[in-house]
């Protein structure tokens, strides 16, 4: 029907026009587009990361706004998970008149968006992605937030190195760039500081039994002293329960992605588990002091580091704008980049020198009696970090 | 090894033979695939994880779970499938669809998008062994309840008077109820059955997977289907005999590939089910009417 179609368009245009109208009208005021995934598989890593940037955005626009002057607008988008989704969102985001782009926790959909706002100018930054191939796949405006895959997976390395481990089975999903690469990120670092890789297994997302992948673990004739995967939920919590079924007592460790509270719960299960995260709140720390306000803020405690590494995304880009001093798209971007040991809440944060994929610092944790315990919290040298 | 992976195969084509049991068996009477069944595991996984974290003991929260899967099955025919009685096959489909959906919305926005631990008992990991073979404890139960859950299926549908009459009505539904049986209870009979079934293969599923999320039931489902359908879509012992022939193709591909074709696993199974399909268009063993959705 062409001219049910044409009075569509028409309305789009009226919308879009009566959003620029209105952007214009108040100078002070800048759109952050968040293309976030709120229902899906992301959404439990996308909700806790959106929550503590929105607690950041509440706090500095009660100061004044970005750098001061410049009062947050927050448009929010489901991306339902969808690639393609976060892509049609982002467009009604940037059309909307968004200036910062925030992208899902996952390299894939955040490409689609960088695809958009690359050509724009317009500075992306993923929430908590932590692929290292995410930023230059998009290009100059496309910022990681999270310690990146790579040197995720030298501290992890570094620790088993440390603890003697010797033989590593590397678990890995193709489906994914952070299933696939992580754990050979791991064994990359682990050959190089004298360990062997002596086996490797692939399995599906969402793939229901891992039984024949165990018998093959169990079958190694060179057995194994370390299990490294990069599998989470609800893979993880799969594969460990028949792993343990099958009396395999062989450590398991990951990387960021199963520190989360449904890993926790599994109690027992996970006892041993190694796992990274952001930071890791001593007493008297930053991060205690941020934990306690996050509680106060959504009425419930942090579920992970995602919400600090959310909160640190609005310090980050306050600073930008500050150090920019407008409002300018380009300008920010440039601030972004060339930040260096900018002070967050876990530590200090590094753009400049990098490619885009922020230096800091990587806490190592271990799961003991249902709790997760810290280890020790390091930055893993840069000659170390296996290239992306 | 060997002898280890034929107990892995066994055990996963059970839960595959259950699910797919399940599909045929509201197939075989209304002629629908059912793809909300999947959900009806969903709903049973968080009936299981309500109950525990309620403190009932273990063997009643598996208890109250299953029949929690059972009586949604039967609400789901009275609400969302029995005003479509008389509709197309095709409207019946895109019912069980909008059903699956909704209930995934629900699901995820009512209890929560990440997926719930589900604290299986400590026995549950164990194994024992005999010799240098170790069995585990969730793949022998596995094996047992299909076996089981099969069996007394056999029975209810050869000796029971409602059994007799859902056979009848599988091949021809027009005639029963010419005998004076009453359709709608035949109906919610096979739903009952089928969300018995899933609620079955769903403990067995959370036992193998500690967790239950929003989207658990999408796999299972999916599964089912292929092998209700290889095994001859509306035909029972065809549902179990497609049930368990995926479960072994899937084993024994993972258990052989090399690393390098692994991730290719998928696809060689379903190039499988097409071969089946060209060589035996009706399937391994094709119902008695055959009928396509």
């Amino acid at each position: 029907m062409p001219s049910l179609y044409r009075l569509h368009r028409a309305a789009l245009c009226a919308a879009v026009f009566g959003v620029a109208a209105v952007s214009t009208a108040s100078a002070e005021e800048i759109i952050i587009g968040a293309a976030t995934a709120q229902t899906g598989v992301l959404a439990p890593y996308d909700q806790p990361a959106l929550a503590g940037l929105r607690m950041a955005l509440d706090e500095l626009n009660a100061k004044g706004g970005l750098g001061g002057k410049y009062t947050v607008k927050l448009m929010i988008k489901d991306t339902r998970s969808d690639t393609a989704q976060t892509a049609t969102v982002a467009q009604e985001l940037i059309d909307a008149g968004a200036r910062i782009m925030i992208t899902p926790c996952d390299a894939d959909p955040s490409i689609s968006a960088g695809q958009l706002t690359q050509p724009l100018g317009i500075p992306t930054l993923t929430l908590c992605g932590s692929a290292p191939v995410l930023t230059g796949a998009v290009g100059d405006v496309m910022f990681g937030t999270y310690p990146a895959d790579n040197v995720q997976a030298t501290a992890v390395a570094d620790f088993a190195v440390s603890e003697g481990k010797k033989k590593v089975f590397l678990l890995t999903s193709p489906d994914t760039t952070y299933t696939a690469n992580l754990p050979e990120y791991f064994g990359k670092v682990f050959e190089k500081k004298g360990g062997a890789v002596v086996g490797r297994g692939t399995f599906t997302m969402g793939q229901p039994d891992f039984s024949a992948e165990i018998t093959n673990i169990k079958g190694l004739a060179d057995k194994p002293d370390l299990i490294m995967t990069a599998a989470y939920e609800p893979d993880f919590p799969a594969f460990i329960q028949q792993l343990r079924g099958a009396g395999v007592t062989i450590p398991v460790y990951g990387a960021d992605a199963i520190g989360t509270p449904t890993i926790k719960a599994l109690g027992k299960l996970v006892d041993g588990v190694v796992y990274t995260a952001a930071g890791y709140a001593e007493p008297g720390s930053k991060l205690e002091a941020f934990n306690a306000a996050f509680t106060k803020y959504a009425g419930h405690a942090p579920e992970s580091t995602y919400e600090v590494n959310g909160y640190e995304i609005g310090l980050i880009l306050d600073q930008a704008v500050k150090t920019a001093g407008s409002d300018d798209p380009k300008a920010i971007r440039n601030a972004i980049a060339n930040l260096r040991d900018f002070e967050g809440i876990t530590g200090k944060i590094t753009y400049a020198g990098t490619n885009r994929m922020p230096l800091r610092p990587v806490a190592l944790m271990r799961y003991e009696g249902g709790e997760g315990k810290h280890v020790e919290t390091l930055i893993p040298d840069a000659a170390d970090v296996p290239a992306p | 090894m060997i002898a280890q992976q034929i107990i892995n195969a066994v055990s996963l084509g059970g839960v595959y033979a259950l699910l797919a049991l399940g599909l045929a068996i509201v197939f075989s009477i209304v002629g629908l695939i059912n793809f909300a069944h999947g959900e009806l595991m969903t709903l049973s996984g968080y009936a299981l994880l309500a109950s525990l974290v309620l403190g009932f003991p273990f063997p009643m929260a598996v208890l109250v779970a299953v029949s929690c899967g059972a009586l949604a099955a039967v609400a789901m025919e009275r609400i969302a499938f029995r005003p479509m009685r008389s509709a197309s096959v095709t409207s019946l489909l895109l019912t069980s669809f909008a059903v699956s959906s909704l209930l995934k919305v629900v699901f995820q926005n009512g209890i929560s998008a990440r997926p719930q631990a589900v604290a299986m008992p400590g026995w549950m990991t164990g194994a024992f062994s005999f010799g240098d073979f170790t069995i585990g404890v969730g793949p022998s139960i596995s094996i047992v309840v299909s076996a089981l859950a099969l069996i007394a299926l056999e029975v209810f549908l050869r000796r029971s008077v409602t059994g007799t009459a859902m056979r009848a009505a599988a091949e021809d539904f027009d005639v029963v109820r010419l005998m004076g049986i009453p359709a709608s209870r035949i109906i919610a009979t096979a739903f009952l059955l089928s969300g018995l079934l899933a609620g079955l293969a769903a403990m067995l599923w959370v036992a193998q997977r500690a967790s239950v999320d929003p989207l658990m039931g999408f796999t299972p489902v999916l599964k089912a289907f292929i092998a209700a359908v290889v095994g001859g879509l509306g035909s029972l012992p065809g549902a179990v005999a497609g049930g368990f022939l995926l479960g072994i193709i899937e084993v024994l591909l993972q258990a052989t590939l090399p690393a390098a074709i692994a991730p290719y696993r998928d696809a060689i199974v379903l190039s499988g089910v097409i071969a089946v399909l060209l060589l035996r268009p009706q399937g391994l063993i094709p119902a008695v009417r055959v009928q396509r959705s």
